[in-house]
């Protein structure tokens, strides 16, 4: 007996020894989280044990001891929770999920981690996390979010995370279980070997428990996925039920309509790309260092790419076209038409940023908000404060099938020197370029290039290749400046009080309309 | 009067308009009507701190005595804590001038144009960096 347990523990240790050489490892020694995961039980159901119920399968607790010390108070409002839940669960209303709900999803999320950082893309909702690793302090300390603020560090091969300044109004699951703001997380990520990340969580919520406690899980890795695909939440219950409807001649499978002029695709001013500067930093492996926090220098390109004055409640635009030389959009006279319309009050309702969808490329650079780019030697990956991201992948070369559609496309990428260069399509066609409503559709190409022309500015450029709604292609340019800041929340959906307005104004001007006689 | 009216509230607008992080995720014009100025003075019943437009609420006592609740937009919250505002700027009784837009569906709602403690200071603006009054207005 003594024997065989000795033999056990000598295999555990060897095994053990043996997964710890084998991670894969980043450049500077860690073990390397990235890739594709998710969670193999039924925690976003309840985290404790559960048999099934209708659309509820049955699972087993992931929460040591399996119960959670809920004050008496707390005990109730869980129950109260769980009965109202088809109404009261934040999950139903698509609105963010909070940590650790988003890690216990069936939805697959990717991370990506360089010395900085360590980034999540989530599938759910284009959820994203930023979990800092760089050992510095958060600049908003305090500030009530649904997804906390991450702070993490590698303690040997594990990574801890504290996650605080939450709000108190997502769940843990869907059964009720909840905190409150107080609640503050000790996350540890720890690979058991190279498809498999251990998981546990402990939650120290002294306003709601009477003792913190620990939940625990296997993260697998989802081999048979190269990527994470979008689930719009919101943008597809809307689309369900006709709060956001379809525009026929923009998204796919639109075709190019019979009135169009020719296209003609070799249309070009010659525009050379910006000069990159000696002075920019590097990653080790000699590629630009183009990681961290942006701010476009938008000059109002949300409310027109072509110059405007602007009006009362319309800022002015200064013009961001750069191809046609005139700055102006070569429109095929339908799309410009549709595009004067879309400016009338009644259209701002059909915006899908009023819904708080995705905003689209090239629009998610300059809605105005900021965002964060996170590289690695495989990825480009771009998080923007309106809670969504955009993953550029450096490596695939064919893109998705012709029928895969996305809101953010598909999006290929390549250094051409110092110069980042991305190819995207496979669009929805279901974006605005902007609140004035300038047109883009689903038959878009878009090459963008990104060029280090100072050691904290971007250039950026997108020549939209588009003959559904142009006559030739066409090119904006926008800066992009690298500044000391970091990502908050916007927790859009959440506190949407607009959309309701924009509604009326919608149901009033078409209440007025003469209906038409069968 | 109208047309006074209009004029200096589109020549105030244009001057106040600034770096454009604050602005909306949604058509201001769509929402709210140039033609509907209106100036109120009230007292905070709360601010919600959200994006991408925080709101205040005002409570507005008429002539006769008569209490409505306005709803007031401004910027976006993640701009305000950019600049240092924090919650407990704001406390609810605080009294406020305000002058802005309402909304074209009728509802006590108006979209910001500037905000004035009564002492006349402007909310939101005159932070550490510099004054923004765009980012009370929400532009």
């Amino acid at each position: 007996m003594a024997l065989r347990c000795l033999l056990l523990s000598v295999a555990v240790v060897f095994s053990s020894l043996t997964a710890a050489q084998d991670l894969p490892r980043t450049a500077t020694g860690q073990p390397d989280l990235g890739g594709i995961w998710r969670v193999q039980n039924r925690a976003a159901v309840d985290l404790l044990a559960h048999a099934a119920a209708f659309e509820r399968p049955a699972g087993m607790s992931v929460v040591a001891g399996g119960e959670l010390p809920y004050q008496p108070w707390a005990r109730a409002q869980q129950q109260q929770n769980f009965a109202t839940r088809a109404q009261t669960d934040p999950f139903a209303h698509c609105y963010l999920p909070g940590v650790p709900r988003i890690m216990t999803l069936e939805f697959p999320f990717q991370i990506f981690q360089t010395a900085e950082n360590v980034a999540m893309t989530f599938e759910w909702q284009q959820v994203f996390r930023l979990i800092h690793t760089n050992d510095t302090a958060s600049l908003y300390e305090g500030i009530e979010s649904w997804m906390g603020h991450s702070r993490g560090a590698w303690e040997g091969d594990e990574l801890v995370v504290t996650v605080k300044d939450f709000n108190e109004r997502s769940w843990l699951d869907g059964s009720g279980n909840f905190h409150s703001a107080a609640m503050v997380l000790t996350e540890r990520f720890r690979m058991l070997d190279a498809d498999t990340i251990a998981y546990t969580v402990t939650v120290d919520d002294p306003e709601v428990y009477t003792q913190p406690w620990t939940m625990s899980m296997n993260l697998y890795r989802q081999q048979e996925l190269d990527r994470v695909l979008e689930y719009q939440c919101q943008a597809e219950k809307e689309e369900a039920n006709g709060a956001f409807e379809p525009d026929v001649r923009n998204w796919y499978p639109a075709g190019i309509p019979g009135e169009n002029v020719a296209f003609d695709a070799t249309a070009t001013s010659g525009l050379p790309l910006p000069q990159a500067s000696a002075e920019i930093a590097r990653l080790p492996d000699g590629t630009p260092d183009i990681g961290g926090y942006y701010m476009a220098d938008a000059g109002g390109a949300n409310y027109g790419l072509e110059k405007s004055a602007g009006g009362a409640l319309m800022p002015p635009a200064r013009g961001v076209v750069v191809d046609p030389a005139d700055g102006v959009l070569p429109y095929q006279g339908w799309a410009r038409a549709e595009r004067n319309d879309r400016i009338l009050p009644h259209r701002g309702y059909d915006d899908p940023t009023a819904h708080c969808f995705v905003a689209g490329i090239p629009r998610s650079h300059y809605v105005p908000s900021p965002f964060q780019i996170v590289q690695t030697p495989d990825h480009v990956v771009q998080l923007f404060e309106r809670m969504s991201w955009r993953q550029i992948d450096l490596q695939r070369k064919e893109h998705l099938p012709e029928h895969m559609r996305l809101w953010q496309g598909d999006a290929l990428g390549h250094w051409e020197g110092d110069t980042l260069v991305v190819d995207s399509r496979n669009y929805n066609g279901k974006a605005w370029l902007n609140e004035a409503g300038d047109v883009i559709s689903h038959m878009a190409t878009v090459r963008e290039t990104y060029t280090p022309v100072s050691r904290d500015r971007l250039i950026y450029r997108a020549t939209v290749t588009d003959p559904i709604a142009y006559t030739r292609p066409w090119t904006i340019e926008v800066p992009l400046d690298r500044l000391q800041d970091e990502l908050l929340e916007v927790a859009c959906l959440e506190d949407n009080n607009d959309l309701q307005h924009l509604r009326d104004v919608r149901d009033e001007f078409r209440a007025a309309q003469p209906t038409t006689a069968e | 009067m109208k047309l006074f009216s209009l004029i200096t509230a589109s020549a105030l607008a244009a001057a106040s308009l600034l770096p454009l992080d604050a602005f909306a995720h949604h058509s201001f014009s769509a929402e709210f009507d140039t033609n509907k100025p209106v100036q109120l003075t009230g007292t905070v019943t709360e601010m919600k701190w959200s994006n991408p437009h925080g709101w205040i609420y005002l409570d507005v006592k008429d002539a006769s005595g008569i209490v409505t609740n306005w709803a007031l937009e401004t910027g976006a919250a993640n701009s305000l804590i950019r600049r240092g505002w924090r919650k407990a700027d704001l406390p609810a009784g605080t009294v406020l001038n305000v002058d802005g837009w309402q909304a074209r569906n009728g509802s006590t709602t108006a979209n910001i144009r500037s905000v004035t403690f009564e002492d006349g200071t402007r909310l939101f603006a005159g932070t550490s960096n510099q004054a923004t009054p765009e980012v009370e207005t929400g532009r």
